[in-house]
C-alpha cells in the first residue's frame, strides 16, 4: 500500500520529480565540492549532508546552525554559519530553474 | 468534512490500518472459504505439475537451439540405462519450454515421441506447453492462435480438455495480465469441451474486478449463465461486493446482497464482514453496527474479523467509546484482540486527543502478550506529535529505531513537521537520515518532505505565523 501511496504522490506530480532527480550540468564552484560534472539536486543536498555529518561541522551548542569550513562558505554563499533550515534553499540555488 | 490539515488528511485514510484490516479479512486462518478454496484447484495442478518438474535437471538447455535440444536429449537416451518414464519427458520439456519458442517446444515434443515411441504424452505434457503460451506477454505471441494450436495438439492426440485445464489455462493467462484473453478462452472452452469449475470462475471474475468496469463483469456473468449454466455462488458475490465496497458503491452493495438473498444464498460471517469493511472505510459507524446487529439476528456468529472492522470502523468515526466496549464483548465471547484491535483502537484514541490514555493501552497490550507492529508504533507517534508530546514522541521513535522498526510516510510527515515547528530542525534531519537509511521511504519521498516542510516554515516565519 504504501509503495503505491509513494508512486502516486511521485506521479502526480512529474515535474517537481524531474526537477529533484534530473542530472544537471554543475557550476564550477559545485563540481569542485561534489568532485562530479553532473549531478542531481537530491544527491548533492545528500552530499552537502553527510560532509557536514562527516566534519562533525553542527554547532555543539545549537544542533540547527552549521559552522562551514571555507569548502561549504565556498558554495553556500560565503556564509560563516548556516541554518540547517535554510539548507535546501541554499542548495536550491545552485540549481536555476530552466528558462523554457 | 471541512477543511482538514494535510497530515491529519493521511491519518484519515491510514494506509496500513485499513490494509490491515482488510488485507486480514480475507486472508483469516478462521474458516474463510474462498482464499483457501480457490486455491485448492490451483495447488493440485502446481501438484501435478511440479510432481512433473521435480526431477527437473538444472539446466540442461543452455540455448533455445532447437538442433542442439534434439541432440542432447538423444545423448540422454543413449547414455542412460534405467528406464525413462514418461515424467523425464514431462521435466525435459518443461525446462526446454521455459527458455524457447512454443514453436521449437512443440517440435522438440514430436522429436521426442518419434525417437522414443513408448513415450506417449499425457495431459501434464501438454498442461506444460499451454502454460508457456498462456504466460507468453510477447506481443508477437500473444494471441489465442498459440493456445489454439496447442489446444488442437492435444485433442488430436486423444487427450480432451478438462477442468483443470481451463484453470491452468485462466491462472496462467491472469497472471500474464490477459485477462481479456482469458475470458475469451474461457467461453470457447465452454462451448466446445468443458465448462470451468467454480473456482476458475471465481479467479476470473476476481481479476476482471481489479481491472474492468463492472458492466463489463456482469456481462461475462450473464452470459456465462445463460450459456453454459455457470451460476455465481455465494464467494463470487463476495467478491463483487468487495469489489463495489471497495469503489465506495454501497448501494450497489447493498442490491447484491438482495439479489443473493433471492437467489436462495445465506449472507455468512465473511459477507457480512466485507459489507462492514465497506461502511467502515466511509466512516459509517452507525450502518455498520446495523450490519453487525443484522448478523446476530440471523444468528451468524461474528469472529475477530468482524471485531477488529467495527473497533476500526467506530475508531475512525470517532466513537471510541463504543469501539472500548466492544473490546470488552469481544473478549467475554471468547476472541482475543490483536494488535489490529489495539492499532484501531489507539488511533481512534489518538483523533479523540485522548493520546495518553492510547500510550498506556500500548502497555496494557504489551502486558496481555499481544506485541505492537510497525502501525502501531507509527499511530502512536502521529498522535503524539499531532497533541505536541515530543519527549514522549522522541522516546517512541527512539524505541522504533533501537527494533529497526519502519517509518509510515503519514507518521514521518508528522514528526517532521513537529520537529520543525519546535525549531528542532537538527532532530527533523536525524529522523530523515533514519527514514532513508531503514529503507521506510524512498530518497525522493524523504526529501522532498523535509524541504517542503522547511520551506512552508520559512514562508510562516516570514508572515509572522505564530505555532
Amino acid at each position: 500500500m504504501l509503495p503505491q501511496r509513494m508512486k502516486k504522490a511521485v506521479t502526480d506530480n512529474p515535474k517537481k520529480l524531474a526537477n529533484l532527480i534530473d542530472l544537471v550540468n554543475l557550476p564550477s564552484t559545485l563540481r569542485d565540492f561534489v568532485g562530479q560534472s553532473q549531478t542531481s539536486r537530491l544527491s548533492c543536498f545528500m552530499r552537502v549532508w553527510s560532509y557536514i555529518k562527516t566534519n562533525n561541522l553542527q554547532d555543539p551548542n545549537n544542533k540547527n546552525v552549521v559552522n562551514c569550513d571555507e569548502k561549504l562558505k565556498g558554495i553556500l554563499l560565503g556564509k560563516p554559519q548556516v541554518d540547517l533550515a535554510e539548507l535546501p534553499a541554499l542548495i536550491k540555488l545552485h540549481f536555476p530553474k530552466e528558462p523554457k | 468534512m471541512g477543511k482538514i490539515p494535510p497530515s491529519f488528511r493521511s491519518a484519515l485514510s491510514n494506509p496500513n490500518l485499513i490494509h490491515r484490516s482488510s488485507s486480514l479479512i480475507p486472508s483469516s486462518p478462521k474458516p474463510h472459504h474462498f482464499p483457501n478454496k480457490t486455491r485448492k484447484p490451483h495447488q493440485k495442478q502446481q501438484q501435478s505439475q511440479s510432481q512433473s518438474q521435480s526431477p527437473k535437471p538444472v539446466s540442461v538447455f543452455k540455448s533455445p537451439n532447437l538442433q542442439e535440444a534434439k541432440s542432447i536429449f538423444n545423448s540422454f537416451v543413449n547414455s542412460s540405462n534405467a528406464p525413462i518414464d514418461s515424467r523425464f519427458h514431462n521435466s525435459l520439456l518443461q525446462s526446454y519450454a521455459s527458455i524457447s519458442t512454443i514453436n521449437d517446444s512443440i517440435a522438440f515434443l514430436r522429436h521426442m515421441t518419434k525417437t522414443h515411441p513408448s513415450f506417449s504424452p499425457d495431459k501434464s505434457t501438454y498442461h506444460i506447453l499451454l502454460t508457456h503460451c498462456c504466460k507468453s506477454t510477447d506481443s508477437k505471441y500473444s494471441t489465442l492462435s498459440l493456445i489454439h494450436q496447442t489446444l488442437n495438439l492435444m485433442v488430436s492426440d486423444g487427450i480432451s480438455p478438462d477442468k483443470g485445464t481451463v484453470d491452468l489455462a485462466v491462472r496462467s493467462l491472469c497472471t500474464a495480465d490477459r485477462v481479456d484473453d482469458a475470458v475469451e478462452l474461457i467461453k470457447e472452452l465452454s462451448s466446445k469441451h468443458c465448462s470451468p469449475d467454480i473456482y476458475s470462475y471465481n479467479f476470473l471474475v476476481k481479476n476482471l474486478c481489479k481491472s474492468r468496469t463492472l458492466s463489463l463483469v456482469y456481462a461475462f456473468i450473464d452470459e456465462m449463465r445463460t450459456k453454459f449454466d455457470v451460476k455465481p455462488n455465494l464467494v463470487t458475490y463476495t467478491i463483487l461486493i468487495d469489489n463495489v465496497c471497495n469503489t465506495k458503491n454501497l448501494r450497489e452493495a447493498t442490491r447484491l446482497v438482495d439479489i443473493l438473498e433471492e437467489e436462495g444464498f445465506k449472507p455468512d460471517c465473511f459477507l457480512y464482514n466485507t459489507i462492514m469493511k465497506g461502511y467502515c472505510m466511509l466512516s459509517r459507524g452507525s450502518e455498520a453496527i446495523e450490519v453487525y446487529n443484522r448478523m446476530k439476528e440471523k444468528g451468524v456468529e461474528p469472529d475477530l474479523i468482524t471485531y477488529n472492522t467495527l473497533i476500526f470502523g467506530l475508531s475512525k468515526s470517532g466513537r471510541v467509546s463504543e469501539a472500548k466496549k466492544l473490546l470488552r464483548v469481544m473478549a467475554e465471547k471468547g476472541h482475543f484482540p490483536d494488535e489490529v484491535t489495539y492499532t484501531s483502537l489507539m488511533n481512534g484514541m489518538c483523533r479523540k486527543g485522548e493520546t495518553l490514555a492510547a500510550l498506556a493501552l500500548l502497555e496494557e497490550m504489551e502486558m496481555k502478550g499481544c506485541s505492537p507492529n510497525t502501525c502501531t508504533y507509527n499511530t502512536l507517534l502521529h498522535g503524539l506529535c499531532k497533541s505536541r508530546m515530543f519527549d514522549k514522541a522522541m522516546e517512541l521513535y527512539g524505541a522504533m529505531k533501537s527494533d529497526g522498526l519502519k517509518l509510515d510516510m503519514a507518521s514521518y510527515a508528522t514528526f517532521v513537521r513537529a520537529l520543525c515547528s519546535v525549531g528542532r530542525v537538527a532532530d527533523a534531519y536525524e529522523v530523515f537520515d533514519y527514514a532513508v537509511e531503514s529503507k521506510s521511504l524512498s530518497d525522493v519521498a524523504a526529501y522532498s518532505t523535509l524541504e517542503s516542510t522547511l520551506k512552508w516554515f520559512k514562508k510562516a516565519k516570514e508572515e509572522g505565523l505564530k505555532f
